[in-house]
């Protein structure tokens, strides 16, 4: 009658969900981000996307190859990996660096750890700071977008004078805000330029909309939970909105602060990584306060005019402490002993 | 009384299985096939298994008492036909592998006739004192049906402390695909109120509330109807509750119906609560009135790989290999036989594995089924995406449960309340990864348990 029976522990259904499905759902939510870049930064976002994508990838089937492991592009978060990073980096940036900085990101952030699951801190995010850290000018240049400068420089042309470059809003508000007269008018003109993306930055931070979008999508297929973002942005809107209100003359408003740099694309994209994000909702809010306050200390008082990744970096080495403050404690209770 | 209750009440998190009952509900309850020879297991229900009280070549009459036993916690076992008993054996055992059973040879292999029951125009259960309805449910073996098992005789008797103030009856029927009791509901009805009045004058409870998830209307239906021709005295409702699995968990009903909360390692008679299933409550007025041990039962026999599904009354004993034959045999696709619902149910090695009174189901799952379930698909790493602990009825983190136990690190098991799992199955049925989350906590439940009772492995 029945010749092979499965025997296994119950339950006997599942839900089609898979990790590769979840990765894609990420990669989609990212799409309205790299169609904003595309159209700002046209071929170089294209190409700096597909060279991230692509070493990433590679490098993960190679770290398989000699960790003797079976291959796990299959999840596509290396996809998503080399996607997030991309989207990070600075429009003009060289294609051999981000091909470094792929590298790194894989190597030493997530296969070192022994691979997804496993790695502490953001892969992409470590990719970056050892971009950060490695070619410091590169990763301060930011071409402005073509649409705002027709003469972007061609990619053949090796000749960097000309490139056209602009500082970031934040980089801006940084130096320039002590000139209140210009301030006050150019603030509004760049508030409206961050919310659409028209502006100088990483490729896939500019844009608030596409953000938001693609945010949205995430929150509506449930792979991401609203705890981090509402987090994250809620803590630095609060943050800003102290400075504003002690110094309005020495700091931008805080609406500001939410539209512009990589904290609205922090929050939705990299914050919210399941693996380097505390597991509990408590812990998950805890986190993202933390997230957005270093964020914005860094801002107001440090050096660098963005804080984003390593706020994410310095959260993400804390989560196993978080994990273990906000243990979850059964429905019933503490059982008594 | 009622005022707190609201209709379309539920307990947290949970989760959605499709339902897939429509391949049975509309099954009249059918007399099941005729069986040559039945397999009466020991040990039946939580607590210590009964004594053999007859021998090898022994004559036994239809319900005559074939498994005694001493214990408190424990429930005798009866013939449910006449014949000769073939053998004393062990025989596969759902949960436990391999058990001692009594193996009946039926003098005369009829298909069972279902149980007539008319309940008597004088029915007033005041009439029958507390002890009397105990020790007639012990009797007659009674023990849980829904599938814990724990005998009734316990659940109910009247001098524990503290009182029992409310009665909750399950009428869930959560899992998916079993729909034995609903056809319960739907066509004994008198009879499951007559129980579960009795119930109620043996534990005392003031309240009584019937549960039934809103996917079964027409047992709301039929429950509140037969409450109103009864007369009640209005201490008696019908709950429709939201349909979400686990509902039919006792914790999760009692949150869901009371709005209270079990104590973490306690029972529901810690808070004056005592919950009993739907099947159980017509076998309690079948014990009490006729005098009827428990000897058959209702199961759904189901599952896309079954050609005939349906809800069969059955000997206790019955092998499942008879009752998926009676049903028209298994197609080709059919990979795994479930005693039980696909959630919680016990997949099944041995087609000889006999029906025991806590088995409502056989589920037949077809090869696509499981292939789309862990156990075919490749297990990945945990992203820590949380899902278990969105959908974990009881608060737990099962998926640090699981890795401690992976690890073999039980005390960091413990420490994350390995023991508050009520294995519903949620946490393995959402992981994007496909861990058998569940698995290892049981898994890691049965070494903790070995471990304290020095227990060989």
């Amino acid at each position: 009658m029945l010749k092979d029976i499965t025997v296994s522990f119950a339950p006997h259904i599942s839900q089609p969900l898979s990790t590769r499905r979840v990765m894609i759902d990420v990669a989609v939510g990212l799409l309205p981000a790299m169609a904003v870049a595309g159209i700002y930064f046209r071929i170089h976002a294209l190409l700096l996307i597909g060279t991230c994508v692509i070493w990433c990838a590679a490098t993960e089937w190679v770290c398989n190859q000699i960790r003797r492991k079976p291959n796990s592009l299959g999840d596509f978060s290396a996809v998503v990996t080399g996607i997030i990073l991309a989207l990070s980096l600075p429009p003009g940036l060289k294609l051999w660096a981000a091909a470094i900085g792929s590298v790194v990101s894989i190597v030493v952030g997530k296969m070192a750890f022994g691979g997804l699951g496993a790695n502490v801190f953001n892969p992409a995010m470590v990719g970056r700071a050892f971009l950060t850290a490695s070619f410091g000018v590169m990763m301060t240049t930011w071409t402005v977008p073509a649409s705002i400068d027709a003469g972007m420089p061609e990619l053949s042309s090796d000749d960097t004078v000309d490139t056209r470059t602009q500082a970031t809003p934040l980089a801006w508000s940084k130096t320039a805000i002590k000139d209140k007269d210009e301030a006050k008018t150019y603030s509004s003109r760049l508030l409206f330029s961050t919310v659409t993306g028209e502006v100088a930055g990483s490729l896939g931070e500019t844009s608030a909309i596409a953000i938001l979008l693609g945010g949205a999508y995430l929150l509506w297929r449930k792979t991401i939970g609203f705890h981090i973002p509402a987090a994250v942005l809620g803590s630095a809107f609060v943050a800003a909105a102290i400075a504003y209100l002690v110094n309005a003359d020495a700091y931008v408003q805080p609406f500001f602060h939410l539209t512009s740099g990589a904290l609205l694309f922090g929050a939705f994209f990299i914050a919210t990584d399941p693996v380097t994000a505390p597991l509990t909702r408590r812990g998950m809010w805890l986190f993202g306060i933390g997230v957005g306050t270093v964020t914005m200390v860094i801002r107001i008082l440090g050096e660098y005019p963005e804080g984003m990744m390593f706020a994410v970096l310095l959260m993400n080495a804390v989560t196993p402490l978080i994990d273990r403050l906000c243990k979850r404690i059964p429905a019933g209770g503490r059982p008594h002993a | 009384m009622t005022d707190d209750l609201k209709d379309g009440c539920t307990f947290s998190r949970g989760v959605h299985p499709p339902e897939s009952k429509h391949l049975t509900e509309d099954r009249p309850i059918e007399p099941g096939p005729a069986v040559g020879e039945l397999s009466i297991l020991l040990s039946q229900h939580i607590g210590a298994p009964c004594q053999a009280a007859v021998m090898k070549g022994d004559l036994v009459e239809a319900g005559q008492r074939i498994g005694e036993c001493q214990a408190f916690v424990c429930a005798p076992a009866h013939a449910p036909v006449a014949g000769k008993v073939k053998e004393l054996a062990l025989k596969p055992h759902p949960v436990l592998g391999r058990c001692q059973a009594i193996t009946i040879e039926a003098q005369d292999p009829t298909p069972p006739s279902l149980p007539s029951f008319d309940l008597p125009a004088d029915f007033d259960p005041a009439r029958y004192k507390p002890d009397e309805i105990c020790e007639a449910v012990r009797d007659a073996g009674l023990v849980g049906m829904g599938g814990a098992g724990f005998p009734t005789s316990v659940k109910i008797q009247p001098d524990a402390k503290p009182p029992k103030h409310t009665l909750l009856v399950n009428g869930c029927e959560c899992e998916p695909y079993i729909t034995c009791d609903y056809r319960i509901m739907l066509e004994w009805t008198d009879q499951v109120l007559a129980g579960i009045r009795l119930a109620q004058r043996a534990c005392g409870a003031s309240k009584v509330f019937i549960g039934i998830e809103d996917n079964k209307p027409k047992a709301i239906e039929a429950m509140s109807a037969a409450i109103a021709r009864a007369g009640s005295t209005g201490d008696i409702r019908v709950v429709p509750l939201q349909t979400k699995y686990p509902q039919g968990g006792e914790r999760q009903l009692i949150n869901a119906v009371l709005g209270r909360t079990v104590p973490t390692g306690g029972i529901p008679p810690m808070i004056g609560v005592v919950v009993i299933n739907v099947a159980t409550a017509a076998a309690i007025a079948d014990a009490v009135l006729y005098n009827r041990p428990l000897t058959h039962r209702v199961v759904t026999v189901t599952g896309e790989a079954i050609a005939r599904p349906g809800n069969y009354y059955v000997p206790i004993g019955t092998p499942v290999e008879a009752l998926i034959e009676f049903c028209g045999g298994v197609t080709e696709k059919s990979a795994k036989v479930v005693m039980g619902g696909p959630m919680m149910g016990l997949a099944i090695a041995d087609l000889t594995t006999p029906i025991t009174k806590t088995g409502g189901a056989v589920t037949v799952l077809t090869r696509h089924q499981i292939g789309q379930a862990k156990f075919e698909r490749r297990q990945t790493a945990c992203i820590r995406c949380g899902r278990c602990l969105e959908v974990c009825p009881e608060n737990l983190n099962p998926t640090r449960i699981a890795h401690a136990v992976k690890s073999n690190l039980l005390d960091v098991a413990e420490s994350h309340f390995i023991g508050a799992c009520i294995e519903c199955g949620c946490c393995s049925y959402v992981c994007p990864a496909n861990i058998e989350l569940t698995g290892y906590i049981k898994t890691g439940k049965i070494f903790l348990a070995r471990q304290r009772k020095k227990m060989p492995a």
